[in-house]
């Protein structure tokens, strides 16, 4: 990953990225983890390969802003897609970050098996960007790699044809299990609200026992603020230590987006986000 | 004064639902209140809460009411063009296409949560529109899916206190 | 010292068993079908006895301390309040098959729970479990049991403690006096245990090996409350509480109110982890801890440190759920070797 390192040291020298978040090895060699090098020495530790399944754009919302120079950041074809939602919220500006865009290969399910097509997550199922289509600098190959079927999409449709009430008793199931752990929320590129409602107290709109009732509100509340700006990178569905197939709403969301709105998040900096606007003919079919 | 068993009396009562409305105040609230000064009659299961704009209306609000036992859920305001604040009937419609969506995906069905346009001459339209909802939730029942996820809050007789 | 009681029972009998305490009514417990979290069962042909399977995503302290667990439920009057308790839990429970990772938390937990308050709620739930453990003979990658002063083979925490033996048959020992009145009571599925038994065990799990000293971890840790190692663990945890809440060993809570109705409500107790920005946040909005690595410091020298100054144990039992789980593979051993590392440069 020479090139990876060159493009990251030369950033850093010219001063022209503060620190670079990358992915380096785990010390057993086998894994990568996230990474922030704030020298050329540390930039010497940067790798990218099928492992890299984390999306760093979250810390653009959670390191600090640098005084000087620009957050720079590796990134994947899909990650980039949070980089230009978080320009499209107005939370970060195009200037203010450098993307090292890194030509993506496929990352692995499960670190600790081998890539493969077994072993892909439902993001790199239904890839459309291995090459990143926003970036500073490219770096690395996209290789071309079998796709098998997407299992979130067979899900989605066993859940689509079964009535309400199981679909209900099936939620409840999924939903029971959850421990409010938010490690969906902390992982998610667009979870970045400096109070989150579940936190707030008074009033208190979100119970934050892990009973089911307040899982419930949790839940489809999660998946609500991020109807029309989930950019379906699946970080929250990876984290969940209970295994809560959260991409089921997630997906559903982002269909509505497409179907009613031929909109997708993320795509163009310069569009207005989809629920911040509105359009007088928006579909009215369903008030009385 | 136990002169009248309650196994009789439960059983012949009949299933009145609880439907909690959100509405606006400038046009629904307005038309709700032309239909009690016009004596327009109307079914007594809405409980109405009146909030500035439908543009405030969180969905937050609207898993409360399920959560505080309502069977099902009306919101209204004004009709599009006609918003108070010019545009937030305009947002409020976005949100909702999504969270009939979200709901409907996570299974509670359409005819728990309804929506109408009421302006504050329509106090007819209202009555219509409340009578309509009641009657589609009273088919449909009483919430039994979304009561059970409610089931442990329920202040505990001291016999039924449970700790599982 | 009187010598570990020995048993011998079998699969088979095991299964029985089953059967025969759900006809006495208590709570049975073990790993699912797909040994990925503890379930209830009723029937022996649900049981899972596998010493080779992963540990389950959860541990089994939410047996002991629920997700959420109702303290008392309110209701105003017209002259105060009404208060009442939760019933008690009167069915006696036994959790079959725990691994040693997840028993030894017990005591462990058990000492935080009655250092000056006495927690009713934990040592009643306590009392009336048999935790029955087993020999472990799964290790993987993030497994670190050998580091914390236990093994695949520990009992502690155990009260009956199962090893492996050929023919589909076990040999249990009777750790404790409840768990010796336990098999006492179902004698029918235990027959004392010969010498000829005892051979027949498998040979022992060579388990994990040993990554860190958690003494010298200690160590470090007593003079190194300021240090660059921090942020460099600590910067990137995004402060999830993932790791907390899948610790066999983390028992920090929240106590909050929740209203079921206008005039009533109940106070529950739900768990809190230490990695969320909210948990040391006080009402002025000075945050003690208002950074990741302080957090992640906090973490760490709890587990280390400031439990083993209090109580004279480690805060950790190696199960590696905090790694297995953890979304941007913070690796808690691996701090630990590292924290080794530094100390024996020292040295």
């Amino acid at each position: 990953m020479q090139e990876l390192i060159q493009a990251a040291q030369a950033a850093l020298t010219s001063k022209e990225a503060a620190f670079i978040i990358g992915y380096a090895l785990t010390p057993d060699g086998k894994k990568t983890r996230p990474f922030i090098a704030r020298t050329p020495d540390e930039a010497a530790k940067l790798v990218f390969n099928h492992t890299c399944a984390h999306n760093l754009a979250v810390y653009l919302t959670r390191i600090a802003k640098p005084k000087e120079g620009k957050m720079g950041i590796v990134a994947k074809g899909c990650d980039t897609r949070a980089i230009v939602a978080l320009i499209q919220e107005n939370k970060i500006t195009r200037d203010q970050v450098y993307i090292i865009g890194v030509n993506c290969s496929g990352v692995t399910a499960d670190v600790t098996l081998p890539f493969g097509a077994d072993n892909l997550p439902s993001k790199c199922i239904m890839c459309q960007v291995q090459v990143p289509p926003v970036s500073d600098v490219l770096v690395g190959t996209a290789a071309p790699y079998d796709k098998p079927k997407d299992a979130v999409t067979e899900r989605m449709q066993l859940l689509e044809a079964m009535n309400e009430h199981e679909r209900f008793a099936f939620w409840a199931s999924e939903f029971e299990k959850c421990i409010k752990c938010y490690a969906c929320r902390q992982t998610c590129p667009m979870c970045y609200c400096e109070q989150c409602i579940v936190d707030k107290t008074v009033p208190r709109w979100i119970e934050s026992s892990a009973s089911l009732r307040g899982n419930f509100s949790w839940n489809m509340i999660r998946a609500f603020h991020l109807a029309g700006r989930c950019i379906g990178c699946g970080e929250c569905e990876r984290a969940c230590p209970m295994d809560i197939p959260l991409m089921l709403l997630n997906r559903k969301m982002g269909m509505v987006a497409m179907q009613q709105f031929n909109y997708r998040h993320g795509v163009n900096p310069e569009e207005p986000t989809l629920v911040g606007s509105y359009n007088m003919q928006d579909n009215n079919e369903f008030f009385k | 004064m136990n002169f009248i068993n309650d196994d009789i009396f439960m059983a012949e009562e009949k299933f009145e639902p609880k439907i909690t409305c959100f509405v606006c105040n400038w046009c629904t609230y307005t038309g709700a209140d032309l239909a009690g000064t016009s004596r327009l009659k109307q079914q007594t299961n809405a409980r109405l809460i009146r909030v500035p704009c439908t543009g405030r209306i969180d969905p937050v609000f609207i898993i409360k009411a399920f959560e505080s036992g309502a069977d099902g859920v009306l919101v209204s305001g004004c009709h599009p063009a006609d918003c108070h604040y010019n545009t937030g009937n305009y947002h409020a419609r976005r949100r909702w296409i999504f969270f009939r969506e979200l709901l409907k995906q996570v299974g509670i069905p359409e005819s728990r949560l309804h929506f109408s346009w009421v302006s504050a001459s329509e106090g007819k339209k209202w009555v219509d529109v409340v009578n309509g909802v009641i009657d589609t939730v009273r088919k449909e029942g009483p919430f039994e899916d979304y009561h059970k996820v409610n089931t442990e809050f329920a202040f505990p007789e001291p016999e039924e206190a449970v700790c599982s | 010292m009187q010598a570990m009681k020995q048993f011998i029972t079998t699969d088979e009998k095991l299964r029985q068993l089953v059967h025969a305490l759900s006809k006495n009514a208590w709570n049975i417990i073990s790993a699912g079908k797909e040994g990925t979290n503890f379930i209830y069962i009723n029937d022996g042909k649900d049981l899972v006895i596998n010493a080779d399977s992963k540990p389950t995503k959860l541990s089994a302290k939410e047996f002991f301390f629920p997700k959420t667990e109702p303290l008392f439920f309110y209701k105003k009057n017209h002259d105060g309040v009404d208060l009442l308790d939760p019933k008690d839990v009167l069915r006696k429970t036994v959790l079959f098959g725990v691994k040693p990772c997840d028993a030894a938390a017990v005591p462990v937990m058990g000492k935080v729970f009655n250092w000056d308050y006495k927690d009713e709620f934990f040592n009643r739930r306590v009392e009336q479990t048999v935790i029955i453990g087993m020999a472990c003979s799964y290790s993987d990658v993030y497994c670190f049991c050998t580091s914390t002063g236990l093994s695949p083979e520990s009992s502690k925490g155990s009260d009956v403690f199962l090893k492996p033996a050929q023919n589909s048959s076990y040999i249990a020992e009777a750790v404790t006096p409840k768990g010796e009145a336990f098999v006492v009571e179902f004698s029918s599925f235990f027959d004392a245990a010969n010498e000829n038994d005892v051979k027949l065990l498998l040979n022992s799990p060579k388990g994990p090996e040993k990554k860190f000293d958690a003494n010298q971890v200690k160590q470090w840790l007593d003079g190194h409350f300021e240090d660059p190692l921090w942020n460099e663990v600590g910067e990137t945890c995004l402060g999830c509480a993932q790791c907390a809440f899948t610790c066999p060993t983390c028992h920090c809570f929240d106590i909050v109110d929740e209203s079921c109705g206008y005039n009533c409500g109940r106070r529950v107790k739900n768990w809190d982890g230490c990695q969320f920005g909210l948990f040391t946040k006080h009402a002025s909005g000075h945050n003690p801890r208002g950074h990741q690595p302080e957090r992640y410091r906090q973490r760490i020298s709890h587990k280390f440190k400031y439990y083993q100054d209090k109580f004279g144990e480690i805060l950790c039992t190696g199960c590696g759920r905090c790694t297995r789980g953890c979304p941007v593979g913070i690796d808690i051993a691996e701090i630990a070797q590292e924290i080794n590392k530094r100390n024996s440069v020292l040295v």
